[in-house]
């Protein structure tokens, strides 16, 4: 998978580039409008994670160019303007996601693979890793074979968790993924204890491997056993 | 208790009229009368200098009878008796009227053939108090008419002068600073109201300035938060995937994340207060208040299980509201959230909708609390706790911006919000 990420602040382009390193991802980045645009003339992209405000230049400019040439790259917005206009006008102008800073960068991964899925398995949503198969589109979670009743959060958890695979989360990142557009109101994240011992207790009921672990004080992670 | 302007000066005319009128009647009967009487006195003593001048030197003892006779208010009496000239009053019985009247005398001594003589010449004051008293009269009515006619004149004349001050105290009394709609004020033909009436659009504007650059800078400052708060998040997040990390420098990383997630929260709340005075939330539709708590139910139901807190949701009715649809979610929400955020450990909440109302009700400290600091930013009653101190201002701001009334009330261990729309 190859992505483009067009960043101007340097601390914060460097994090997500390991990031997506780490991931195997291969991931080229820019910090300007007239880079970007030199790239995705010569390229293609799986992914393009883009920022707004850009020094001199809107960001959206890119977008608009991919559009014109008609390239099928998804399209991310990372953006500190968080007003539903500006979110409203991305996606009009045909991104595929508006990520709103400061956001996780547990989140961020999730939603590339999240985005990269409906790209490139058309009309056949589905996650698996080692006896779990997870159908996104029909909102069911198979163990061994076996349908689980998971509840939607539940199912929600799952992806985030196996989305950053190998990854701590804390506590906050997932709470704040759980709870969608509420979670600017967060501030007390103790449900996703209950959410996770349940999600476990189903996982252990259907004889899945314990790939859930509580890193102390911090969160949790999913690890393959 | 103050009054209306109009009502000042008219009470203080007619305060003056009474009390010119109550001095200046006296003072002009008595002035009048003086005057009278002293032209009186006068035309008497003319009388008795052409008596003296025409008819002394050829008037004879033997025609004292005879003139006596015929001049019945001037007589020559023969006392014998040498004095000075003397005015006096006297009252004399009228034989006419059949009545006792007035008179003005004059004796003086005159001599005819060698003799000495008392003349005494008297006129009637009967009409001179008539005239008097219908002078008065006439003077009273005069001023009457001038003092009603200054008071209807100055009644009428006020509320049309007075007319643009009225306007423009109309204008500035709509004005919200805050809303940003700058009254408009127009050219009177009074310089007074012109010059009070730049001073005000003067005064509006240079406030309406300060005001939206102090928004603007608040803005900014949380805008570019933003940036270094997305850094440091990654950061966190980054340091977090570390192997190595330690128990110590774990609870360490944790109050961090804690703090950034704080900090991140209370910036977007900032960013949110900002942005309710602008127009962006102006679009409104009908909606159903229950419906919009039913839609987060679970997520608060969520929530407050893990404080186990029980729930209570009523619909009485469906409570339908004409209001923009974010601001309403971010009322109800914060509402609820503050209910959860505040209440104690295996509390309650109850929440009720009405036609027009809005109830929640929750268990929390046993105290009222302040109203008055309730509602302001960043005032929370007790600085151990998580909230950030903007929810309930949000919601404060959100129903003023509505025209809704909000009103706390602390009844038998509850602390009730109440929300009528």
């Amino acid at each position: 998978m190859k992505l483009l990420l067009i960043e101007d602040e340097q601390e914060l382009g460097d994090n997500i580039q390991k990031l997506l390193l780490d991931k195997k991802y291969i991931c080229e980045w820019v910090t300007t409008v007239a880079e970007a645009l030199d790239k995705i003339s010569f390229y293609d992209y799986d992914c393009v994670l883009l920022d707004l405000m850009l020094q001199g230049a809107n960001g959206l400019e890119v977008l608009k160019e991919l559009k014109r040439q008609h390239k099928l790259e998804a399209v991310i917005i990372i953006s500190a303007i968080e007003t539903l206009e500006a979110r409203l006008e991305g996606l009009r102008m045909g991104a595929d996601d508006y990520l709103t800073k400061p956001f996780h960068l547990s989140e961020l991964l999730a939603r590339i693979e999240a985005l990269l899925r409906r790209k490139n398995f058309k009309g056949n949503n589905i996650v698996s890793f080692n006896e779990i198969i997870i159908d996104v589109l029909a909102k069911t979670v198979c163990i061994n074979h076996k349908l689980i009743d998971a509840t939607k959060k539940e199912m929600d958890l799952l992806l985030y968790l196996i989305a950053n695979e190998n990854r701590v989360l804390s506590k906050a990142a997932i709470a704040e993924h759980l709870s969608g557009d509420m979670a600017e109101m967060l501030d007390n994240y103790d449900f996703v204890y209950a959410h996770v011992k349940n999600l476990k207790k189903k996982m252990n009921a259907a004889g899945a491997g314990d790939y859930i672990k509580s890193v102390y004080g911090l969160g949790y992670k999913w690890k393959n056993e | 208790m103050s009054k209306n302007l109009l009502n000042k000066t008219l009470q203080i005319y007619s305060i003056y009229a009474i009390i010119i009128l109550i001095v200046a009647a006296p003072i002009f009967y008595f002035a009048i009368k003086r005057l009278y009487i002293k032209e009186a006195d006068d035309t008497l003593l003319l009388h008795k200098k052409e008596f003296v001048l025409y008819t002394l030197p050829s008037m004879q003892e033997d025609l004292i009878p005879t003139w006596n006779r015929f001049n019945r208010n001037t007589q020559i009496i023969n006392d014998g008796i040498l004095k000075a000239d003397s005015i006096y009053a006297a009252s004399y019985y009228d034989s006419l009227d059949a009545e006792i009247e007035p008179y003005r005398v004059l004796e003086s001594s005159i001599t005819i053939g060698n003799k000495l003589y008392t003349y005494r010449a008297k006129t009637n004051l009967v009409e001179v108090e008539d005239i008097i008293i219908n002078i008065v009269i006439l003077f009273l009515l005069v001023i009457i008419l001038l003092l009603l006619g200054l008071f209807f004149l100055t009644k009428n004349l006020s509320v049309s002068i007075w007319k643009p001050f009225y306007r423009t105290l109309n204008a500035i009394e709509n004005f919200e600073l805050d809303k940003a709609i700058v009254p408009i004020f127009l050219e009177t033909e009074v310089k007074e109201f012109n010059r009070l009436n730049n001073t005000l659009q003067h005064l509006i504007e240079n406030n309406l300035s300060v005001y939206k650059s102090q928004k603007e800078f608040i803005e900014n400052a949380a805008h570019e938060l933003q940036t270094p708060l997305a850094v440091f998040q990654s950061k966190i997040d980054q340091f977090m995937q570390r192997n190595d990390v330690t128990q110590e420098q774990s609870t360490l990383l944790e109050g961090l994340a804690t703090s950034v997630a704080r900090l991140t929260r209370l910036n977007k709340n900032l960013l949110l207060l900002g942005k309710l005075d602008s127009n962006i939330y102006s679009e409104k539709t009908a909606l159903s208040i229950s419906s919009l708590i039913e839609k987060n139910l679970n997520f608060f139901t969520e929530q407050a299980e893990a404080k186990n807190i029980e729930i209570e949701f009523n619909t009485i009715e469906e409570g339908k509201v004409l209001a923009n649809k974010a601001l309403l979610e971010m009322l109800v929400n914060n509402l609820f959230l503050n209910a959860i955020q505040h209440n104690v450990e295996a509390g309650n909440i109850y929440i009720e909708v009405g036609n027009d109302y809005l109830k929640v009700s929750n268990t929390g400290k046993a105290i009222q609390l302040n109203q008055a600091k309730l509602f302001t930013r960043f005032s929370k009653i007790n600085t151990s706790e998580k909230g950030n101190g903007l929810g309930l201002s949000i919601v404060k701001k959100i129903a003023d911006l509505n025209g809704w009334e909000l009103k706390y009330e602390y009844e038998n261990q509850f602390h009730i919000f109440l929300i009528l729309f």
